[in-house]
């Protein structure tokens, strides 16, 4: 019954208050708008948004310098997640289900366990470090740790239920899942979306200037 | 109360791997997996024989004692299964079993380890008899309908049998008498024997088994 | 004692309960039972076996060379490599007898799991016992004001890194190795097929992490470890529990660096024996994992032995142990009292600091020292 209720009617709540939520703060982030720049531009901005979108993906120097932990635990988590999240076979397969109705490219067995042990790692790494690093843990509030924690127990229900064989484990993945999707917009997860629009302001903004950066 | 057993003739086996096929085919086995196989010793060279093996349902099966969900159970016919809704796919019953008749489907994580899957005397497994859930986990469950597997009930030399074990014995027996026979007709050791045509009792061999 | 030290020990003398229990029941077969087949033919084959036995190592037995006894003995192939030709195209299917799979049942089912019942009992009651007895060690000149920077934030995120996958694999490990005899008859075997099949997937993907994390560990305190002179003189006087003097020791004394080399040394046989056992397509036949699992089963439970001892004197144990390894800080009177060369050390070195730097630093203030000690220590 509760597995019904798991599968069916949270399932959709969820997913609803995932895409409105996110749709929201991104329409009210937009909405505020930009400051108008009376200065005449040097450069027009959008290729500078556009090379920033992807330029800041690149770790900088004093970025690589400083935060060894951090830089490579940093993209060891992001990268596996990703893959994790969208080249998995079951989840394509759930997505292909559930969503959009048709699938794509997996990764194999062995490379689906893979990026789950680069992610794990990667975020183990962070969380702790997160915890041992006096400026950090000055600067984390709840939400922070809600979030990581909230994602970490996804991860690990999701290992758990590996074997794809018993429906509690699946619903207990799924569940989380859904709570992971209810937190999702009303917390710092949401620099998923929003790195564009920062990235892409900060680009645009300072290719007018006709500084590159 | 049967107590079921096969019984391989290593006398009359001559390679021809109709069980393995009959098994396979019967039972829809998933793929990598082979219930049945037939082993043959010294192949090529005198004293050649094939024996063809399977899960042996042994009385303390090892597979039983080392599973650590302990998801074996041994029927009132002597007859060792798996409940598959339970068995994790360790492996440990791969190690342990003298046969290899355990064996991991080649789906599943790690590219290896589904649910073990194994020979059941063609019994099917715990669920509902004959059910359409029962032959998808299991394969086909023969005994129920009151026919014995189908690998031995395929066995053109009947070099493989299957049944009650008291009645098997007998069967044996029989043979063994009659080989004896013809060995001691010809005066030489049995295993040089047969590979001479048979005098004196040809075309006789099989019929007075 | 304070109050939550005795609640500890009675959560403690709980758990060495459940434990001795689970060495007591390993032999129950719950599904096996009840079904009492009657099988005279078996019993006739023990006999014969029996019989069959050869008086000394290297002689043949004595039905030797009687039709089917040389046939039998090509079938049994005991201590030798596959024979035997097949259609079957996959590893060991030429192999009809597996000999060493009833001796890896022996190791499994006689040995190692009363044995790890037992031994994790025991090592439970003995570190009750000896708190009881010896008491927290005290820092004897009391706290002081003046901290040393113990361990960086990456060392001790590493060390939270191995200990955390540590203590996931030895749950998961154990749920597996003594549920049966524990967990299912709480549980039902239903319930328990669940947490077991969590616990081998999780304990397979957090496995290869062991490797990483043994990895990280090794090259960051691998310097520190290496025995020197004085060692000797610790172990001979039992690390100060014989006597009442404490031995002096350097950054780690030669308790820690033992333990060290136990986690890298058995630590790494563990987690290769994993790594052979949870990947079985590399071509290893059952004897290797037989094997496999026979070195990942003695090593993970010295290894869960020796972290059990290692977290009672980190935390209830010691009095400004656990410190160091939370905060990155530790008194300068426990390091005196505990690693005084190192400790004397930073103090010519001008490393010690307040409380209140140390509070609010942990090593990222301003113009926080160098640990020239630390590097020292190693050479």
């Amino acid at each position: 019954m509760i597995g019904n209720f798991i599968d069916g009617p949270l399932w959709y709540f969820s997913l609803g208050v995932f895409l409105l939520g996110v749709a929201w703060r991104l329409i009210a982030i937009v909405r505020i708008g930009v400051a108008v720049d009376f200065s005449e531009p040097r450069n027009g901005g959008s290729g500078g948004a556009l090379r920033t979108l992807f330029s800041r993906s690149l770790p900088r120097r004093p970025v690589i310098t400083r935060g060894k932990v951090q830089l490579v635990a940093g993209y060891m988590f992001h990268l596996g997640l990703f893959a994790l999240l969208f080249l998995a076979q079951p989840h394509v397969e759930f997505i292909s289900e559930r969503i959009t109705g048709f699938g794509w490219v997996t990764l194999p067995h062995w490379g689906f366990i893979l990026v789950s042990e680069v992610a794990f790692a990667g975020l183990l790494l962070l969380l702790l470090y997160r915890l041992m690093n006096p400026v950090t843990r000055l600067i984390s509030d709840t939400g922070d740790y809600t979030a990581s924690l909230l994602v970490f127990l996804v991860m690990l229900s999701g290992c758990l239920a590996l074997a794809q064989a018993y429906e509690g484990l699946r619903l207990l993945h799924l569940l989380l899942a859904e709570l992971l999707l209810i937190y999702f917009p009303f917390s710092t997860l949401m620099h998923a979306f929003t790195f564009a629009i920062s990235r892409g302001y900060t680009g645009a903004s300072m290719a007018r200037k006709g500084v590159n950066a | 109360m049967a107590r079921m057993k096969f019984y391989c003739d290593a006398e009359r086996c001559i390679e021809c791997n109709g069980c393995v096929t009959a098994c396979k085919n019967e039972n829809e086995v998933p793929w990598g997996v082979n219930r049945r196989r037939v082993v043959t010793i010294k192949d090529g060279e005198p004293g050649e024989r094939s024996l063809s093996v399977a899960c042996m349902h042994c009385s303390d099966a090892p597979c039983a004692a080392v599973c650590p969900v302990d998801c074996f159970y041994t029927t009132e016919d002597g007859v060792v299964l798996h409940d598959k809704d339970i068995c994790i796919g360790c492996g440990y019953c791969f190690y342990a079993c003298p046969f290899g008749a355990p064996q991991f489907p080649a789906d599943g994580a790690f590219a290896t380890r589904g649910k073990m899957d194994k020979c059941t005397f063609c019994a099917g497994g715990p669920l509902e008899d004959n059910s359409a859930e029962e032959f998808r986990k299991y394969g086909s469950n023969r005994l129920a309908e009151g026919k014995l597997p189908l690998c031995a009930e395929m066995c053109s030399t009947k070099a493989l049998l299957a049944g009650d074990a008291n009645v098997l014995s007998e069967i044996y027996r029989k043979r063994i008498v009659n080989r004896a026979g013809r060995t001691l007709q010809r005066g030489v050791s049995f295993q040089n024997a047969t590979l001479r045509s048979p005098r004196g009792l040809q075309g006789k061999a099989s019929t007075i088994e | 004692m304070c109050r939550p030290a005795s609640g500890m020990v009675i959560l403690l003398v709980l758990i060495t309960l459940l434990a001795t229990f689970s060495g007591s029941s390993v032999s129950a077969q719950t599904r096996q039972e009840g079904i009492q087949i009657p099988n005279p033919g078996a019993d006739l084959w023990r006999e014969v076996r029996k019989r069959q036995q050869p008086a000394a190592p290297g002689v043949k037995a004595p039905m030797s060379g009687a039709p089917g006894v040389d046939l039998w003995a090509e079938i049994e192939q005991t201590g030798r490599a596959p024979v035997g030709t097949t259609q079957i195209k996959s590893v060991d299917s030429g192999m009809l007898i597996n000999a060493i799979g009833d001796e890896w049942r022996r190791f499994r089912m006689e040995r190692l799991i009363p044995y790890a019942g037992y031994a994790i009992a025991g090592m439970f009651v003995f570190v009750v016992l000896f708190y009881l007895i010896r008491g927290r060690v005290p820092i004897h000149a009391g706290p002081s004001d003046k901290r040393l920077l113990r361990y960086s934030a990456y060392e001790r995120t590493i060390h939270w890194f191995i200990a955390s996958i540590f203590l996931f694999l030895a749950l998961t490990g154990l749920t597996m190795l003594l549920g049966r005899s524990l967990l299912i008859p709480l549980l039902g075997p239903e319930i328990f097929s669940i947490l077991a099949s969590a616990s081998k997937e999780g304990h397979n993907l957090f496995g290869p992490l062991f490797l990483l994390a043994l990895a990280l560990v090794f090259f960051r305190f691998v310097r520190r470890n290496i025995y020197q002179r004085g060692d000797l003189t610790w172990l001979l006087r039992g690390g100060g529990v014989i006597g009442k003097k404490h031995v002096p020791s350097n950054f780690f004394n030669m308790g820690e660096k033992s333990m060290f080399w136990m986690l890298v040394l058995v630590g790494g046989v563990t987690a290769i024996s994993g790594v052979i056992l949870v990947f079985p397509v590399l071509g290893q036949g059952r004897e290797i994992m037989a094997l496999s699992h026979v070195a990942h089963g003695i090593t993970a439970l010295v290894m869960i032995l020796v972290i059990i001892g290692h977290i009672y004197i980190g935390t209830i144990g010691m009095e400004g142990a656990l410190e160091g390894m939370t905060t990155g800080y530790c008194d300068l009177n426990w390091a005196r009292e505990h690693h005084d060369w190192w400790a004397e050390r930073c103090e010519n070195n001008g490393e010690v600091v307040t409380v209140e730097d140390a509070h609010g630093a942990e090593g990222f203030a301003p113009g926080a020292p160098k640990r020239q000690s630390i590097v020292e220590a190693g050479e």
